[in-house]
C-alpha cells in the first residue's frame, strides 16, 4: 500500500538554472515539481501515473523510494513513513526505470546476489528465490558472463531479476520502457501483470496512454506537478469526451 | 551496516577495469624504477661522453703564452684548432664548431714577471655538457697556475705550503642514515603523495561521476543501503586504491634502488636500517590519513559533477596544488616545526623526511598526525554531507 497525502516538492534555483528557464522566473528562488498531491496505491492492483515530459513523475517517484525527501505532506509504504522510517520503505520497494542500468564489470549472478545482501536476505532464501527467477527468466545461460557482453534483452532480464530478488510488497516502475523495443517493453509488461497477480501494490510512470489501457486498475493524470485526474481506468473512460484515450489526455493537459 | 557489502562489490567492480589496474598497479610499480634508471643512466652516459669527448679548443696569444699553449696541446683529448677569425669566435662555440677559446693578451708575460695576475679569458657554451668543457679547459690551466706559483716560491726562498694559512678538517656528526635522510628522504614522501592522490583519482571519478553517468545510482539509492553506508563503502575501496598505489611505488622504487650495482654497502645498510618497522608504521601513520583526505576530496568532487569527464576536469588541477606543498618539502633547508606541521600535503613531507632521518620531535610529529586525521576526517564528513544534498545526487 503506498499512501500519498498533500505531497510537494519544490527544488531550489541556481543562479543558472534561473537563466536557463528565463524571465519568468528571474525572480523566484524555488521551482514547484510537485503541488499537493495526493493519492493511494492498493495491494493487487497497478496505479498509473501519467503525465508528460517533466510533469513531476520522476520526483514523485523518487519521493515515494525515498531518493528525494518531500517539501510538504507524507508518503506512507507499507504502513512506513518515508522520511522517518526511509530504510524500512526501501526493504519493501523494487524500484526500477527506463534508465537504471546494471554494473557491466558484474555478472548476472553477482549483480543479484549484491542486492539480496543489501536487503539482508539470508542465503537459503536467495539461493531458492534466484533459482526460481533464473528459471522463470530464462537467464541460467548467461548468469556468469560480464554484463556489458549481454544483449540488451538479457540486459533487461537481469534488471528485473535484480529489483524483485528480496520479493518486495510494492514495485515502483518509473518509464520503465522508455528506449526498450517491442520484445523487452513486452517482458516489462508481462512483470508488471505478474507483480499484480502476486497481490503486490505497483506504482507505474509512464506517458505512453496505451500503457495505462493494456495494465491499470487506477491512474492519476499529472502536469506541472498537480494532479487533475485521480480515479479508475473505468471512471476515466465513461467521462471521456474525446475518442480516443491519446486525444482525451491531450485535451485534458491542454485544458489545465 | 552494509558498509562491507558495498566495499566488497566496489572493490570487485574497479579491480575488474584495466584502466584501473594500469593506474594503481602496472603504472607506479614500473615509473619509479623507470624514472630513476632512464634519468640516471642518460645522466651518466652524458657525463661520460663529455668526459671521454676531444675537446675543440682555438688558442689566441699563443706567442706570449708558449708554456700554457704547450700544457694544452700536450693535454690528452684536446684538438688545438689553429687560425680562426677573433670576431667569429662566439658564433663558432654558439654553433658548436669549437668547444671553447682561451685568450691571453700582449701583457701576460710581463703580469707574470712581476708576479702580478695574468689575465686569460676563456670563451665557452655553459649550456652545454653540464659544465664538463669549462672544467676540463680550467684544469689544464690550473696545471699550469701551479707550476708557476710553485716557481715563485721557490725565487722567494718560501715553503709552498704557506699558502694556506688554515687546514680545516670536517668532522660531521650526523649519522649516515640522517645523511641520507635528509638528502634522499625528500624523495620518498614526493612519491607517495604523488601516487596516493593518482591512485585514488581514476577510482574516485569512476565510483561518483562514472556511477551516475552509468545510471546505476538510483539503484543503489533505492536499496537499503543508507547514503553513509554507501559513501563509506565508496570511500575505503577509494582509500585502498590510494594506499596500495603508494606503497607498490615505494615498493618500485626499492626494487629499482637495489638494482643499482654502484651502490656502495654501507648506503645498502642504511636503507636496511630505514626499512625498520618503527619507521615503517611510522609512514604508513602518515600515508594513511593523507590518502584518506585525498580520496573524500576526489569523491566528493566527483559525487558533485555531472560526468565523468565534468570530473575529470574538476579533479586534474589539483594535482598541480598537491605536488606544489610536496615539492617545497624537497627543498633543503624547509624544516618541520609548529607551523609547517598544520600545513597539509606540506607536513607529510617533512615529516616523513624527518623519519627517514632518524630524527624525530614526538610533539611536532603529534601535531602532524593530529592535523592530518582531523582533516581526513572533515574531508570525510564533506563526502558524506555532499552525497546527503539532493542538488549534489540529482545535479543534472
Amino acid at each position: 500500500m503506498i499512501e500519498i497525502k498533500s505531497l510537494s516538492k519544490a527544488f531550489r534555483l541556481t543562479k543558472q538554472h534561473r537563466r536557463e528557464l528565463g524571465k519568468s522566473f528571474k525572480d523566484k528562488k524555488t521551482i514547484q515539481a510537485v503541488n499537493d498531491i495526493s493519492f493511494t496505491c492498493k495491494p493487487g492492483q497497478i496505479f498509473g501515473l501519467i503525465g508528460p515530459n517533466g510533469a513531476g513523475k520522476t520526483t514523485t517517484l523518487r519521493m515515494v523510494a525515498t531518493m528525494l525527501k518531500p517539501t510538504k505532506g507524507s508518503i506512507i509504504v507499507c504502513g512506513y513513513d518515508t522520511v522517518h522510517h526511509n530504510q524500512q520503505v526501501r526493504k519493501q520497494i523494487g524500484f526500477m526505470t527506463g534508465q537504471t542500468a546494471l554494473y557491466d564489470r558484474l555478472t548476472p549472478n553477482e549483480m543479484v546476489q549484491y542486492m539480496a545482501e543489501l536487503h539482508g536476505m539470508n542465503k537459503e532464501k536467495f539461493l531458492k528465490r534466484r533459482e526460481k527467477l533464473f528459471d522463470i527468466l530464462d537467464m541460467h545461460d548467461f548468469s556468469n558472463r560480464r554484463i556489458a557482453r549481454l544483449s540488451t534483452g538479457m540486459k533487461q532480464k537481469t534488471s528485473i531479476a535484480r529489483t524483485i530478488i528480496h520479493d518486495p510488497e510494492v514495485m515502483v516502475f518509473d518509464e520503465p520502457t522508455s528506449g526498450l523495443d517491442v520484445m523487452s517493453s513486452r517482458a516489462i509488461m508481462n512483470l508488471i501483470r505478474s507483480c499484480k497477480d502476486d497481490g503486490k501494490t505497483v506504482l507505474f510512470s509512464t506517458h505512453r496512454m496505451g500503457e495505462i489501457n493494456q495494465v491499470c486498475d487506477d491512474l492519476a493524470i499529472i502536469y506541472k506537478g498537480k494532479l487533475f485526474f485521480n480515479g479508475s481506468l473505468e471512471q476515466f473512460k465513461s467521462e471521456m469526451t474525446q475518442p480516443t484515450f491519446e486525444d482525451e489526455f491531450v485535451f485534458r493537459v491542454e485544458e489545465n | 551496516m552494509k558498509i562491507w557489502i558495498i566495499f566488497k562489490k566496489e572493490l570487485k567492480d574497479i579491480l575488474r577495469d584495466r584502466r584501473t589496474i594500469m593506474m594503481m598497479i602496472i603504472f607506479p610499480l614500473l615509473i619509479a624504477p623507470a624514472i630513476i634508471t632512464g634519468v640516471s643512466k642518460v645522466q651518466m652516459m652524458q657525463m661520460k661522453k663529455a668526459q671521454e669527448k676531444k675537446l675543440k679548443l682555438h688558442f689566441i696569444g699563443k706567442e706570449y703564452a708558449p708554456n700554457l699553449f704547450q700544457e694544452f696541446v700536450s693535454s690528452e683529448r684536446v684538438v688545438m684548432i689553429p687560425r680562426i677569425q677573433k670576431d667569429s669566435i662566439q658564433h663558432y662555440i654558439q654553433e658548436e664548431f669549437i668547444d671553447a677559446v682561451i685568450e691571453v693578451s700582449s701583457h701576460y708575460s710581463l703580469a707574470l714577471g712581476q708576479n702580478r695576475k695574468a689575465s686569460i679569458k676563456l670563451y665557452y657554451k655553459g649550456s652545454d655538457s653540464m659544465g664538463i668543457t669549462r672544467k676540463r679547459v680550467e684544469q689544464i690551466v690550473e696545471r699550469r697556475e701551479r707550476i708557476i706559483i710553485s716557481e715563485r716560491m721557490e725565487k722567494l726562498n718560501l715553503d709552498l705550503d704557506i699558502v694556506d694559512a688554515f687546514e680545516v678538517e670536517r668532522i660531521d656528526v650526523s649519522s649516515s642514515q640522517e645523511k641520507i635522510g635528509k638528502a634522499a628522504g625528500g624523495f620518498l614522501p614526493y612519491i607517495f603523495i604523488i601516487f596516493g592522490f593518482m591512485g585514488a583519482m581514476y577510482p574516485g571519478l569512476d565510483l561518483g561521476a562514472g556511477e551516475k553517468e552509468r545510471g546505476t545510482l538510483e539503484t543503489i539509492l533505492s536499496s537499503p543501503a543508507s547514503r553513509f553506508d554507501i559513501v563509506m563503502g565508496k570511500f575505503l575501496v577509494v582509500l585502498t586504491a590510494a594506499i596500495t598505489t603508494s606503497f607498490i611505488a615505494i615498493g618500485g622504487l626499492y626494487l629499482a634502488v637495489q638494482q643499482f650495482p654502484d651502490i656502495p654497502v654501507e648506503i645498502l645498510q642504511v636503507i636496511q636500517d630505514v626499512l625498520s618497522l618503527k619507521v615503517f608504521l611510522m609512514i604508513v601513520g602518515l600515508v594513511v590519513p593523507v590518502s584518506a583526505f585525498f580520496s573524500a576530496i576526489i569523491l566528493s568532487l566527483s559525487i558533485y559533477a555531472k560526468s565523468f569527464k565534468e570530473a575529470q576536469s574538476i579533479v586534474a588541477p589539483l594535482n598541480i596544488i598537491i605536488i606544489f606543498p610536496a615539492i617545497i618539502g624537497t627543498i633543503p633547508g624547509i624544516e618541520l616545526n609548529h607551523i609547517t606541521a598544520l600545513i597539509p600535503v606540506l607536513n607529510v613531507s617533512l615529516a616523513a623526511k624527518d623519519v627517514v632521518a632518524g630524527i624525530v620531535d614526538p610533539i611536532l610529529m603529534a601535531e602532524v598526525y593530529g592535523s592530518l586525521f582531523l582533516l581526513a576526517g572533515l574531508s570525510i564528513w564533506f563526502c558524506v554531507n555532499r552525497f546527503n544534498r539532493e542538488e549534489t545526487i540529482f545535479r543534472n
